[in-house]
């Protein structure tokens, strides 16, 4: 795992030791990122991170901060921050550690289906849970 | 010959940990010196941030502090004048208190307050960061901590702490003027003449650079002392600790070196 964690620039993840900034809300954790990194203003930043939530069908959590988020709530918020990065690879890291509330195969499936989803999520995970992925493709 | 050793040993692991500790304070004040000469730091984000810590470190406690600087004010002025009076030095009594209070006691008294308050939250909030990976996850996003989350409290510190010093020495001045001459306009020209002889240039240009000092060591001291925290949650309350003894001796070391060179 310390590959994983060791990736390159290139790299979007969402990890469990990547977590969100605790004395903000969901959406200011992802609009910090266009407000720093593109030097967008606060609130174009705001529009787009909210564009993101709504775009994973969770726009409900912008205005949680991270300790009144049920773990898939947090999952949705660090999952849109790896996305806004706009990065070439996105790698969601052992997503039983952070998904621990929810069979997270499908749910990390059903938030890929949403319409505007693009490129590809790489997932890295235990190979004792191989068959909780099966299992999600089998019910496909 | 064991215990000299020892004690060498000893002597010399702390005199290289408060110079590691000095260093690491000086680099980051050094490295956000520089942040803060880039025209590129001063985005709408970073003005956000820095009215943000204006309003939690002086604004939303202002009542608070105004009561709390008010009361000691009169306290003082009162002793002050009671003992002019039995002295019969009440010509030196409006002096004496300015001196007293609005160049010295307001503005230590307002870096405790500060320190106290924000001091020990910045601590905190660092040393959690710190340990919690938040950092880490800044770093991947590619957002700047230093601009994001550094700089806005180290300015915010400052302007704090030189306007709440500031206004508790203007009512500090008022209080001190109702107590010696009354609701009367009679004293106020040999008030505003003892004024005058006090805050020469230089004794402002002090009383601001000290102010700028208090704040700055309220602020920056429980950063770096956040930040050395390691990634252990049972080292948090170590950090404070530890951050808040700092700041404490900065204190009255900037107050001890401020009155020496004012009156020795």
């Amino acid at each position: 795992m310390a590959g994983v964690a060791a990736l390159s620039d290139g790299v979007a993840r969402v990890a469990l030791e990547l977590p969100l900034r605790a004395n903000l809300s969901a959406l200011d954790n992802i609009a910090l990122i266009p407000l720093y990194q593109r030097h967008y203003g606060i609130s174009e930043s705001t529009r787009q991170a909210q564009a993101i939530l709504d775009q994973l069908g969770h726009a409900e959590i912008a205005p949680l901060r991270d300790p009144d988020m049920t773990p898939a709530q947090r999952f949705v918020a660090k999952l849109a921050r790896a996305l806004i990065l706009k990065r070439p690879r996105l790698v969601i890291d052992r997503p039983g550690a952070m998904l621990y509330d929810v069979p997270y195969p499908e749910f990390i499936q059903q938030l890929a289906a949403q319409d505007a989803m693009s490129g590809i999520w790489e997932i890295f995970d235990f190979s004792w849970n191989r068959n909780l992925y099966n299992q999600a493709l089998l019910s496909e | 010959m064991h215990f000299l050793a020892a004690s060498i040993e000893s002597l010399g692991a702390k005199l290289a940990g408060w110079f590691t500790i000095g260093y690491g304070t000086f680099a980051f004040l050094t490295k956000a010196s520089l942040l803060l000469l880039d025209r590129t730091t001063w985005n709408h984000a970073t003005f956000d941030v820095v009215i943000k810590q204006v309003y939690f470190t002086a604004v939303q406690i202002l009542h608070v502090f105004l009561g709390y600087s008010l009361v000691i004010a009169w306290l003082i002025i009162s002793i002050i004048l009671s003992t002019a009076r039995d002295f019969g030095l009440t010509a030196f009594a409006s002096e004496m208190t300015i001196r007293v209070l609005v160049l010295e006691l307001l503005p230590f008294l307002t870096a405790l307050f500060i320190a106290l308050r924000s001091g020990s939250a910045i601590n905190t909030e660092v040393a959690l960061m710190q340990v919690n990976n938040e950092l880490d996850a800044l770093a991947h996003c590619k957002v700047p901590p230093m601009q994001f989350e550094f700089l806005p409290r180290l300015v915010g510190g400052v302007i704090s702490v030189v306007l709440l010093a500031g206004l508790a020495g203007l009512s500090a001045l008022l209080l001190a003027y109702l107590s010696i001459y009354g609701a009367s306009i009679a004293g106020f020209e040999p008030f505003t003449h003892t004024m005058a002889k006090i805050f020469d240039f230089r004794i402002v240009a002090g009383l601001l650079v000290k102010c700028a000092l208090f704040g700055l060591a309220v602020t920056l001291i429980p950063l770096t002392a956040g930040l050395e925290t390691p990634k252990k949650h049972f080292m948090v309350p170590v950090s404070v600790l530890r951050g808040m003894m700092r700041v404490f001796f900065a204190i009255v070391a900037i107050e001890v070196v401020s009155l020496a060179l004012k009156y020795i």
